[in-house]
């Protein structure tokens, strides 16, 4: 039996872009064939499952019942990644809580696969919480995401800065999510589809769309660049799966290719 | 299905007679197939608009939503021809933005033909540009374009890879005239009886020009 995988994408600050990358994680996974299924913790209304609704459940990670309903069906056979966008200003307290339950002992036994995406914002009150997070993160596969989404520079140009934050947890790895053109970005929006059926053309039930050529390359141009990140470090190995080898033969296979290179299908 | 053509006049130097070959080319597709959109991208220019206002649109692309207004349109296989005067302002813009959304990849899937003329000037940026150009564009819709108003005849050796087309030189008082808002290439070749007139037969050698380029689109795959 596969080994389950739980991803979770969270920062303290809000507007930093999690939901973005969550929804980039779960598009990278579908056109891997890797089954997913997603929890947004963005109680009472999240904005990942009007993106995702199939996959997505709302929850509340401070709620009991909901902690029982994440975790109690990590062990179900299909499907073996979990991934949990966090809402903003929960991450530590959902780490502790994570502690709390036992499952960071169980990620560090190796009995789950546990990774955390954080997303890091232009501040240094953002950066500040990196320290805060490092302290749960044994057994953990920790990425700092640099999403740079607000043209943020992460202190490159100060390198001391930079240093003292990017470099004081050992096996940190970073990770850029690069800009998105902003009308682009906002046409997703307005779609209320995934990025994946955006490049594809493709409406919330996979009837034909009307997107915008030009705001469907952008996406395509971005998306690519995004899932070769993903691809750098390796995220299907991560979570256990290989990658799809034979990409363009399947549906989502034709998707990601579509967003690799011709746009709609 | 026929292929519709796209035609792109570019070059990041300014005179180098970006706008004379559109005028040309918008009148000789308006002959040819009966119809033709122009796009003027030109506005710090003398421009397109002024000379062939009937079938010609601007369009901007320093914003998205220009892009779209303009590339949206381009990507469309509906048969008609268009041509795009490219101002040198937007030279850079506009070739950064079609390898980033893979226009030339999109149009070849959806029955669309672009070609590039791009007008060659004997100076640095043109050198860098056409470097640029020939890694970004398939080579065979790619078309150098030697004005020899613009270059007397020295093209440099570092152009002559691809395909070209060559635009002869007029005595300046003929450059003149076609240089005056209202005259018609094609007006021209219709009015003008005597045609051994050296007006009449640049105009008619640059129409056979175009003619080839025409076929080529049909040869390959139209």
């Amino acid at each position: 039996m596969a080994k389950p995988a739980v991803i979770v994408v969270g920062a303290d600050k809000g507007g930093v872009g999690k939901t973005t990358v969550s929804r980039t994680v779960l598009d990278y996974f579908n056109a891997n064939n890797v089954p997913t299924r997603a929890f947004d913790t963005e109680s009472p209304r999240g904005t990942l499952k009007r993106f995702h609704p199939d996959i997505t459940e709302i929850v509340d990670m401070t709620a009991t019942a909901d902690q029982m309903k994440i975790f109690d069906t990590l062990n179900n056979d299909v499907p073996s990644v979990t991934v949990i966008d966090v809402r903003a200003g929960l991450l530590s307290p959902a780490l502790a809580s994570l502690r709390d339950i036992g499952f960071l002992d169980a990620a560090k036994s190796g009995q789950i696969t546990f990774a955390v995406f954080h997303i890091l914002g232009p501040s240094i009150a953002s950066l500040d919480e990196i320290a805060e997070t490092a302290s749960f993160m044994d057994g953990a596969k920790y990425f700092l995401v640099k999403n740079f989404i607000n043209n943020t520079s992460f202190f490159e140009w100060d390198q001391a800065t930079y240093n003292s934050y990017f470099h004081r947890i050992k096996g940190a790895t970073e990770l850029t999510i690069p800009k998105l053109n902003e009308m682009a970005f906002e046409q997703v929006e307005v779609s209320s589809v995934p990025f994946l059926k955006f490049v594809a053309n493709k409406g919330p039930k996979d009837e034909n769309a009307n997107y915008s050529f030009v705001l469907r390359g952008y996406v395509r141009h971005w998306l690519a660049n995004v899932w070769s990140e993903f691809d750098r470090i390796k995220l299907t190995d991560i979570v256990g799966k290989e990658k799809d080898k034979d990409k363009d033969k399947d549906k989502s296979g034709g998707d990601k290719a579509a967003a690799r290179s011709g746009g709609e299908k | 299905m026929r292929r519709t053509p796209v035609y792109i006049i570019c070059s990041p130097r300014p005179l180098v007679g970006k706008t004379l070959i559109a005028r040309l080319l918008c009148e000789f597709l308006l002959l040819q197939r009966g119809s033709v959109v122009g796009f003027d991208v030109n506005l710090k220019e003398p421009s397109l608009l002024d000379f062939l206002p009937r079938v010609t649109e601007t369009a901007e692309i320093e914003d998205t939503f220009g892009k779209m207004q303009l590339m949206d349109r381009l990507i469309l296989n509906d048969g008609i021809a268009k041509v795009i005067d490219l101002g040198f302002h937007a030279f850079d813009e506009f070739f950064t933005m079609i390898g980033e959304i893979g226009f030339f990849k999109e149009a070849a899937r959806r029955g669309v033909a672009p070609t590039v003329l791009f007008v060659a000037d004997n100076d640095r940026a043109s050198g860098r540009s056409y470097a640029m150009l020939r890694s970004r564009v398939p080579e065979r819709s790619f078309v150098v374009i030697d004005n020899e108003f613009v270059l007397r005849g020295e093209l440099p050796d570092a152009f002559s890879h691809g395909r070209l087309l060559n635009i002869a030189a007029l005595p300046v008082f003929l450059k003149t005239y076609i240089d005056r808002i209202g005259f018609s290439f094609t007006g021209y070749l219709r009015q003008e009886r005597d045609s051994s007139t050296e007006l009449h037969q640049w105009i008619r050698d640059n129409y056979f020009s175009f003619r080839e380029l025409e076929l080529g689109l049909l040869l390959h795959g139209g």
